[in-house]
């Protein structure tokens, strides 16, 4: 069986070159698994460590959640003749889906990114370079900052409770 | 609150308030890809499409995690490995997901014994 290409750099350092995934580029099926690492690090406690075998089942697992999502939006959008897919259509696909605990904090989300577009106004339109440097920080900014850690903070309590 | 996590385990040079967006979440390029992927050619996603997907992801990741790591602290291991993260997505309720992702680790160990068994050449 040949090998997918390997992968050149960037987040991927990690991955090995045997690892069992399909000839699709890697960085163009999966999520750089150094951001992957760095999220699950923040739910760990300061000691704990991540063997290379979870951090490479999540960036799996996490990709095909997205597929999940994104496929029954998009059906959705074809049964309705719509071309674009908005996050309302997220946020459905996700409730019809099971979801349902990320519809609150998302529709927050939505509704402050709505409101204010800080976040498309700080990141210069739809380039998504890795450097994505923040500018100074200002109120509006510090705002959205402290919405973003209220996002976490809602989804863990609504997730605490659930366990 | 958020300053309090990670340790000296950490490398992210994280500065006290705002978390720097590219260490919360997933780049919204490969984010915006993998949706991609999933769609007729013709249909086309929305910024706010994907930063929506960008926090929704980075939850998930968080959420799957963190049950890991509190099996792994009741048996007082350190690392969370990839048979940890199974049983949190069947513990959490995602069983369809768990059930595929035992299959690629299990693929995944054998290519990892294959590899150690016949060294690649370099040079």
């Amino acid at each position: 069986m040949a090998d997918g290409p390997a992968s050149p750099g960037g987040g991927s350092h990690e991955s090995g070159e045997h690892s069992p995934r399909s000839n699709v580029r890697e960085q163009d099926r999966y999520l750089p698994i150094a951001n992957i690492s760095r999220i699950m690090k923040k739910a760990l406690p300061a000691n704990g460590k991540i063997a290379k075998d979870a951090k490479e089942t999540v960036q799996e697992c996490v990709s095909e959640f997205i597929s999940f999502i994104t496929s029954e939006a998009s059906d959705k959008c074809q049964r309705e003749k719509r071309k674009t897919i908005n996050g309302d259509d997220l946020l459905w696909a996700m409730a019809t889906l099971g979801f349902e605990d990320y519809i609150d904090p998302l529709k927050i989300y939505l509704t402050r990114y709505r409101e204010g577009d800080t976040k498309g106004s700080a990141k210069g339109g739809d380039s998504s370079s890795k450097k994505d440097v923040q500018p100074s920080p200002n109120a509006q900014l510090a705002h959205q900052g402290s919405f973003s850690q209220g996002v976490s903070y809602t989804i863990s309590q609504t997730f605490c409770f659930q366990h | 609150m958020m300053d309090n996590v990670g340790g000296s385990s950490s490398n992210i040079a994280e500065n006290s308030g705002i978390i720097r967006e590219q260490d919360r979440l997933l780049p919204i390029a490969n984010v915006g890809k993998i949706m991609k992927q999933i769609l007729p050619p013709n249909a086309k996603i929305s910024k706010e499409s994907k930063e929506t997907m960008q926090e929704c992801v980075s939850e998930f990741i968080s959420f799957v995690t963190s049950e890991a790591s509190e099996k792994c602290r009741k048996e007082r291991r350190k690392t969370v490995n990839g048979d940890d993260i199974c049983w949190a997505l069947g513990s959490l309720g995602f069983d369809d997901y768990a059930e595929p992702l035992r299959r690629y680790l299990q693929r995944y160990r054998e290519q990892e014994l294959d590899r150690a068994n016949n060294p690649p050449k370099r040079g």
